[in-house]
C-alpha cells in the first residue's frame, strides 16, 4: 500500500497561484465559461396543467441551449402575492414568470416585466403571425404592448356527457346554433332522469367566490350582452362607469340560478376544479366552463393518469348564444413574460420563445406521462395538425369559439380588476346562497363598483386612454411579424 | 497611588459608566425588539394613512389622513367579519377550554394506556392547519365525507349544500375544524398544570368529604388559574387572527357567513393589494384584539400577584 503525498507547497508558490486565480475570476474567464455551461434559469408559473408537460420536456431546452430551466409551479393566488412581493421589494425572484392577463396592465406599467415589441420585431422564430388575434389581443396586449406570449390560451365550451344525451334523445348542436334558453331547457329535462343505474343531475355550476363563479357567470353574462363598464377597453375615450344593473344582466343571473338550482347544491362552494371533476364523476348531464376541461375530465383526478367513468363519453360542443346579440367567449390562460429586474434577459427570452413556440407546444401535447393534459394552443398552425386532431378531437370546436373570444370584454384587465372580481364574486355567491335576489345583487353590485371606482381615480378617468381594439392588435402583429 | 493602581489590576469603571451599564447590556435585546416588533408595526400605521393600492401604482399615492379607516368601518364588511371573528373566537376558546380540561382530569387519573394518549393528543397540534383544513374538507364532503356520514346515521339534518355551503353551518364547521385540532393543546397545559396541584391538599378535601365538583371549582381550578388563563389569552389571540381554516375550508363563504377578519385582511392585502386599507384593518384589529386582552388581563390578574 503506498501512500502518495502532496507536492510541496511553496509560500512563493501559494501566493502566485492564489495571484493567478484572483486575476482569473476577475477577468471572469474561468468562472464565466463555468456558468455559461451549467448556466440555469429560474421560471415561476401557476400550476395549471402547462406546467406539467412543459417540466417533462425541460431537458430538451437543456439539451438545445445548454440552460437549466428550474421550473416551479404554485397556485395563481400565490404566485400572484409572491411576484407582488419580490417586485416591490426589488428582491429578484424569478426570470420568467407566468402573468395572468388581469396584471399585465398592472406589470407593465409598474415596469415589472419587458415589453416584448422589440424582442419579438428582431427574431423572426417567434412566427409572431401564427398566433389566433384575439387570444394575443385578450391576453398578451396592453396599449399597444405586447408584454407576454401565450404558453396556454383557453376558450369556454359545453361539455356533455354524449352517451346518456345520445339515449335520452337530446340532439344537442355542435356548431354553436342554439341559445342559452335552449341550454337551461335542456338542463332542466336532464335533471333527475335515470341513466345507468343513477340518478342525473341537469348540470354543475363553479359557485365559489370569488373567481370561479366570476369566470363561469360573468361567460354566460357577457354571451347574454352584458358589459362591465360603460366603454372600455375599445374606445378613444375610457369611461368607467359601471353597466352592471343592466336588463340583460339581470336576465342572465335568473337564468344562472335557475342552472344553479338544476346542479348539486353543494356546487355553490365549488371552485374550478370541484366543478370539473364533478361532471367527471359521470352523473351530470351537461356543463360549460373553461376549454382545459375538455382533458381533464377525461381523467379522475388532477393529474392521477387514470381514466374517469367517462373518458371516452364526452361530448364537446360550442357555446350556446343569444338570439340578437354578438357572441363573445371568454379567453383566459397563462402566458410567459420576462422579469424587469432577472439579470438572465437572453436566457428568458430563449426560454419564453422554446415554450410557446408550435413545436414544443405540440411536443407537451403529445407528452403523455399523465394521459395526454394538454391542447390550449394559442397557435392556428397547431389546430390543423393531424396528430393533434387524433388525440383532441374537439380542436375545431375549440379554434371556432376562441375566434369569437373577446377576453377584454368578458373579464376587462382594468387598473382594479381583482377588487371588482372580490365584489361581484361575492354578491353573486350570496344569490346562489339564497342571501340576495339577483336584482338587489346587481344593484349592491353596481353601488360597490362606482365606489370602488371613484376610490382609486378612475371616475371620472383623466389619464390617457388607447383604444384597445382587436384591429388595432392585428396591426401590431403585423408590424412585428 | 499609582503603585495602588498597579496593585489592583482590575480597576473600577466609573460611577456613569456603571449607571449606564444595565441599559447598555439590555440594549441589544430592546433594538432587536425594536426592530422585529414595533418598525413592522409602525410602517403599517403610517401606510395606513396613505392611498397606496398595488394594482394602481407601485408607490403610495397621496396621503388622505383616516380615508382608510373610514372605509374600512364604513363597509359592512369589516363589521360582519368583526361579529364572524368573535363568534368563532370566543366560542372557540370556551369549547376548547372545557373539553380540553376534561381530557386533562382524565389523563391525571393515571388510566391505562395513558401514555399513548398522550403521544396521540399531541398530533392534531403538530399539524399545520392548512391541512387540517384540507383534512376536513374531504371529511365534510357531502357526497361520502366521514361527518355527514356520521351526523345522517344519527339521525341530524344536513343542509342540502353541505355543511360548508351554508350559511348557517359554515362558520360552525370551521370552529369544528379548529377544536378538533387545539383541544388537545388545551389539555395538555391544563394537564401539566393539574400535575402541579399538591396532592395533599387533594387528599384533605377528599377526607373532608368534598364532592368532585367542589374539588374541582374549589381546589384544583384555583390552583391552576394562572397557567389556564395565560392559556386562554393565547388561544383567544390566535383564534382572533383565523385565517388559514378560512382560506381552504369557507373562503369566508358562502357569502359572508364565514369571513373572518384574518381572511378579510388577506383578501385585502394580498389579493386586493390594497396596503393602506390593509394596514388600517391590520391596526383596528391590533387595538380590539389588545382591548379586549387588556381587560381581560385586568380582571383576570387582579387579585394575583
Amino acid at each position: 500500500m503506498t501512500i502518495t503525498l502532496p507536492p510541496a507547497v511553496s509560500r512563493r508558490g501559494l501566493l502566485k497561484g492564489t495571484g493567478a486565480l484572483a486575476g482569473a475570476a476577475a477577468l471572469g474567464s474561468v468562472p464565466r465559461r463555468a456558468r455559461a455551461q451549467s448556466k440555469s434559469l429560474r421560471i415561476l408559473v401557476a400550476g395549471d396543467p402547462f406546467y406539467y408537460a412543459l417540466d417533462g420536456l425541460k431537458q430538451q431546452f437543456k439539451d438545445e441551449t445548454g440552460i437549466d430551466p428550474q421550473i416551479e409551479s404554485i397556485s395563481l393566488e400565490a404566485l400572484q402575492a409572491r411576484l407582488t412581493s419580490s417586485f416591490v421589494s426589488n428582491q429578484p425572484d424569478s426570470d420568467v414568470i407566468s402573468v395572468d392577463q388581469m396584471w399585465l396592465g398592472q406589470y407593465l406599467e409598474s415596469k415589472w416585466i419587458l415589453p416584448l415589441n422589440d424582442l419579438i420585431k428582431a427574431d423572426a422564430d417567434v412566427d409572431i403571425k401564427d398566433y389566433i388575434p384575439e387570444v394575443l389581443y385578450s391576453m398578451n396586449t396592453w396599449r399597444g404592448q405586447v408584454g407576454t406570449l401565450p404558453v396556454a390560451a383557453y376558450g369556454q365550451c359545453v361539455l356533455y356527457r354524449k352517451d346518456f344525451a345520445d339515449a335520452a334523445g337530446f340532439a344537442i348542436p355542435t356548431d354553436g346554433s342554439w341559445s342559452w334558453a335552449d341550454y337551461l331547457a335542456m338542463i332542466k329535462k336532464m335533471n333527475g332522469q335515470t341513466f345507468d343505474g343513477g340518478k342525473m343531475t341537469g348540470t354543475v355550476v363553479a359557485g365559489q367566490q370569488p373567481a370561479p363563479i366570476v369566470h363561469m357567470y360573468t361567460q354566460l353574462a357577457a354571451s347574454m350582452g352584458t358589459r362591465w363598464f360603460k366603454s372600455f377597453p375599445a374606445s378613444k375615450a375610457w369611461d368607467f362607469d359601471p353597466t352592471i344593473d343592466t336588463p340583460e344582466n339581470l336576465d342572465a343571473l335568473k337564468l344562472f340560478v335557475e342552472l344553479y338550482k338544476n346542479s348539486p347544491p353543494e356546487a355553490v362552494g365549488y371552485n374550478w376544479f370541484d366543478a370539473g371533476m364533478r361532471f367527471a364523476k359521470g352523473n351530470i348531464g351537461m356543463f360549460y366552463w373553461w376549454t382545459p376541461y375538455s382533458y381533464l375530465c377525461r381523467k379522475d383526478g388532477y393529474m392521477s393518469g387514470k381514466d374517469s367513468v367517462i373518458a371516452d363519453k364526452i361530448g364537446i360542443v360550442r357555446l350556446p348564444m343569444a338570439p340578437g346579440k354578438e357572441q363573445v367567449i371568454s379567453i383566459g390562460g397563462h402566458s410567459l413574460g420576462i422579469t424587469a429586474n432577472t439579470a438572465e434577459r437572453d436566457s428568458a427570452w430563449k426560454f419564453i420563445k422554446w415554450a410557446t413556440s408550435a413545436k414544443t407546444q405540440k411536443a407537451m401535447a403529445l407528452y403523455d406521462k399523465y394521459g395526454h393534459q394538454f391542447s390550449d394552443f394559442a397557435r392556428p398552425s397547431l389546430y390543423k395538425d393531424p396528430d393533434l386532431l387524433k388525440l383532441y378531437p374537439y380542436l375545431p370546436a375549440q379554434m371556432a369559439d376562441l375566434q369569437r373570444g373577446n377576453g377584454k370584454i368578458v373579464r376587462p384587465p382594468c387598473p382594479v380588476y381583482t377588487t371588482l372580481e372580490g365584489i361581484y364574486g361575492l354578491n353573486l355567491n350570496k344569490v346562489l346562497a339564497g342571501d340576495l335576489e339577483p336584482a338587489q345583487a346587481l344593484k349592491d353590485t353596481q353601488t360597490f363598483f362606482s365606489t370602488i371606482l371613484k376610490g382609486n381615480f378612475l371616475i371620472p378617468y383623466k389619464q390617457p386612454s388607447y383604444d384597445d381594439t382587436l384591429e388595432a392588435t392585428k396591426q401590431l402583429m403585423a408590424s412585428l411579424g | 497611588m499609582t503603585a495602588a493602581l498597579r496593585a489592583n489590576p482590575v480597576a473600577r469603571p466609573p460611577r456613569r459608566l456603571r449607571s449606564l451599564l444595565p441599559y447598555l447590556l439590555i440594549s441589544p435585546s430592546i433594538i432587536l425588539l425594536l426592530a422585529l416588533i414595533a418598525f413592522p408595526l409602525l410602517f403599517a400605521l403610517k401606510n395606513s394613512f396613505y392611498f397606496w393600492n398595488l394594482q394602481m401604482s407601485p408607490n403610495p399615492m397621496g396621503f388622505i389622513g383616516l380615508g382608510n379607516y373610514t372605509m374600512a368601518w364604513s363597509g359592512s364588511l369589516f363589521l360582519g367579519a368583526l361579529w364572524n371573528t368573535l363568534v368563532l373566537t370566543i366560542l372557540g376558546t370556551a369549547i376548547e377550554f372545557v373539553l380540553g380540561l376534561a381530557i386533562a382530569l382524565l389523563l391525571v387519573r393515571q388510566l391505562p394506556g395513558l401514555n399513548v394518549v398522550r403521544a396521540l393528543l399531541i398530533l392534531p397540534t403538530t399539524i399545520a392547519p392548512i391541512v387540517v383544513g384540507f383534512l376536513f374538507r374531504y371529511m365534510y364532503d357531502p357526497g361520502g365525507g366521514l361527518i355527514p356520514w356520521l351526523l345522517h346515521a344519527v339521525g341530524i339534518p344536513l343542509p342540502p349544500q353541505g355543511l360548508l355551503g351554508s350559511g348557517e353551518t359554515a362558520l360552525a364547521s370551521v370552529l369544528f375544524a379548529d377544536v378538533w385540532q387545539w383541544t388537545p393543546f388545551f389539555a395538555i397545559v391544563l394537564y401539566a398544570g393539574l400535575l402541579s396541584v399538591p396532592p395533599d391538599i387533594v387528599e384533605a378535601a377528599r377526607l373532608d368529604r368534598a364532592s368532585a365538583w367542589a374539588m374541582l371549582t374549589r381546589i384544583k381550578l384555583p390552583l391552576i388559574r394562572r397557567t389556564a388563563l395565560i392559556v386562554v389569552m393565547l388561544r383567544f389571540m390566535q383564534l382572533f387572527n383565523t385565517f388559514d381554516l378560512v382560506l381552504v375550508l369557507t373562503r369566508g363563504g358562502p357569502g359572508t357567513s364565514s369571513r373572518t377578519l384574518g381572511y378579510s385582511l388577506y383578501q385585502q392585502g394580498l389579493m386586493d393589494f390594497n396596503i393602506g386599507l390593509s394596514s388600517a384593518m391590520t391596526w383596528m384589529m391590533v387595538i380590539i384584539v389588545n382591548a379586549i386582552i387588556g381587560l381581560f388581563a385586568f380582571f383576570a390578574f387582579k387579585d394575583l400577584d
